[in-house]
């Protein structure tokens, strides 16, 4: 009895398996499917607004604007329905803007973190001012993002009417070389910036999935897969790894200029905690940034571990801060499963009690 | 009932699970140290040169054909798009200082509506145009 039941069961799970296989291997995973409309472009950097599900007087007043970093796909921040950050801040009445950098080509190999933080988010920032008719906004920055929006906040933030600032897991401070995977593989006497640079213009998008990898070789090209074997027969835990592996495998160079500043000036010169960052003869000073401050380190993160944002609320000019940890990595924290339950609700709630 | 507890599958997983984990550890110590990435540097340093070299000497030469036939190199099209970024920037700054006018005429011409109306005069009709959908 029980032979002729499993028989059937069998082989429709070894159909499943089939088929998911099929998929993976085949297809790109549909990711970033919340509703949003293109309000503003400037050469490859896109403002997307997402279309509210909550009438205008039961909306937040404060925009929300999301910055990602800048060599990867903003599309993390809204992987799949039912697992998406921003769908989350959509149902929840914000009036959502996402800043998209887009692809840079040979032609931005000039770009510098200049021209990001100083030319295309004050802009950005103005079209979405000018949308939502509003003189203040949040901003949330994730990974390079938050060192954009940092950056941002301590030279433009509180002319321009930053209030709130969210930063998660923001690679800040580089002071603890040897804590630091990424520090040692970039430290000058094995990696030539320059060579790379004069090589490939832009900083190759796969040289950097493959730098991130190594931070974890084992778990990144085989743990993955593995995974994904031990449970090829359950459909919602493969769509989920299917999006995932979609957005990691979508990498996007770095603008060789930004990546060259980045190199010398943050993770060799740590210029920003030290005090000495010019930015397009601008000094950066973090005593200027004054918005309400919501500092996200992931506890176990590899690639921004905490040593790197935690000495950031002593710098500060904020009066309102707050350092929140929470358990996860440096992607799965915001992306991960356990993310709607635990980051999500505490980052919507830090930002809405201060966006009305 | 005695073999329910039993499940080979699991028991091969579990290995493998310990084995991945000693090899994660290992790599993880190797990839990390200061002699691994001292070979990195030294195999990718002649890798970039060439790779730098190849870029120039392709350069030099489709720029010549290029030239020859009276077309825009690689670097002059670089240039142009990044002329065009500038000219972008320019467009975005004016299209903003307009909407800014355009609010402050409107609400200008919002605090004239409390007041008596004047006889229409040349200045007053700029702002009369219909706002396009590409306006907004």
């Amino acid at each position: 009895m029980a032979e002729t039941e499993s028989a059937p069961g069998m082989i429709e799970k070894l159909s499943t398996m089939f088929d998911n296989l099929v998929k993976v291997t085949t297809t790109k995973a549909p990711i970033a499917q919340t509703p949003k409309q293109a309000i503003w472009r400037l050469n490859k950097a896109t403002l997307y607004r997402y279309t509210p599900v909550k009438p205008a007087e039961e909306r937040h007043r404060t925009p929300l604007l999301l910055i990602f970093a800048l060599m990867n796909k903003s599309s993390i921040l809204d992987l799949r329905p039912g697992n998406s950050f921003v769908e989350y801040m959509v149902n929840k009445g914000y009036d959502l803007y996402l800043l998209d950098w887009g692809v840079p080509g040979p032609e931005d190999a000039h770009l510098e973190l200049a021209d990001y933080v100083l030319e295309y988010i004050p802009r950005a920032v103005r079209k979405m001012k000018q949308v939502s008719g509003s003189e203040t906004f949040s901003l949330l920055g994730w990974c390079i993002g938050a060192m954009l929006s940092t950056l941002y906040a301590s030279l433009r933030g509180h002319s321009e009417g930053l209030k709130n600032l969210t930063l998660l897991t923001a690679p800040l401070d580089f002071t603890d070389k040897e804590e630091i995977s990424l520090a040692r593989m970039t430290e000058e006497r094995y990696f030539d910036v320059d060579r790379v640079l004069q090589a490939f213009g832009n900083m190759p998008a796969g040289l950097i999935d493959y730098g991130a990898k190594m931070l974890k070789p084992v778990e990144n090209f085989v743990g993955g897969y593995m995974r994904l074997l031990d449970n090829l027969d359950n459909t919602k835990v493969v769509d989920s790894w299917h999006a995932m592996n979609t957005w990691v495998n979508d990498a996007i160079p770095l603008a060789g200029g930004a990546y060259r500043q980045f190199i010398v000036d943050f993770y060799r010169g740590n210029k920003l905690m030290n005090g000495t960052l010019t930015i397009r003869g601008e000094k950066v000073d973090l005593k200027n940034l004054k918005a309400n401050l919501l500092n996200v380190i992931a506890e176990d993160d590899h690639i921004t571990p905490p040593c790197q944002s935690k000495r950031l609320m002593d710098k500060v000019g904020s009066a309102d801060k707050l350092e929140l940890r929470v358990p996860g990595g440096h992607i799965g924290v915001m992306a991960g499963s356990g993310a709607s339950k635990g980051t999500w609700p505490k980052v919507e709630s830090w930002i809405a009690a201060r966006s009305d | 009932m005695a073999d329910k507890g039993f499940d080979p599958m699991k028991l091969m997983r579990d290995a493998r699970d310990t084995g991945m984990d000693a090899w994660a550890k290992l790599m993880l110590r190797l990839t990390g140290s200061h002699q691994y990435q001292r070979m990195q540097g030294f195999i990718s340093k002649p890798t970039l040169l060439a790779i730098a070299m190849f870029r120039k000497a392709s350069d030099s030469t489709m720029g010549g054909v290029l030239g020859n036939l009276n077309m825009p190199s690689r670097e002059e099209v670089l240039q142009i798009s990044q002329r065009l970024t500038h000219i972008e920037m320019a467009l975005d700054d004016l299209a903003a200082g307009l909407d800014q006018l355009r609010r402050s005429a409107g609400a200008g011409a919002g605090a004239a509506a409390s007041k008596p109306q004047r006889s229409p005069s040349r200045d007053v009709p700029t702002e009369t145009r219909p706002v396009s959908a590409k306006d907004a």
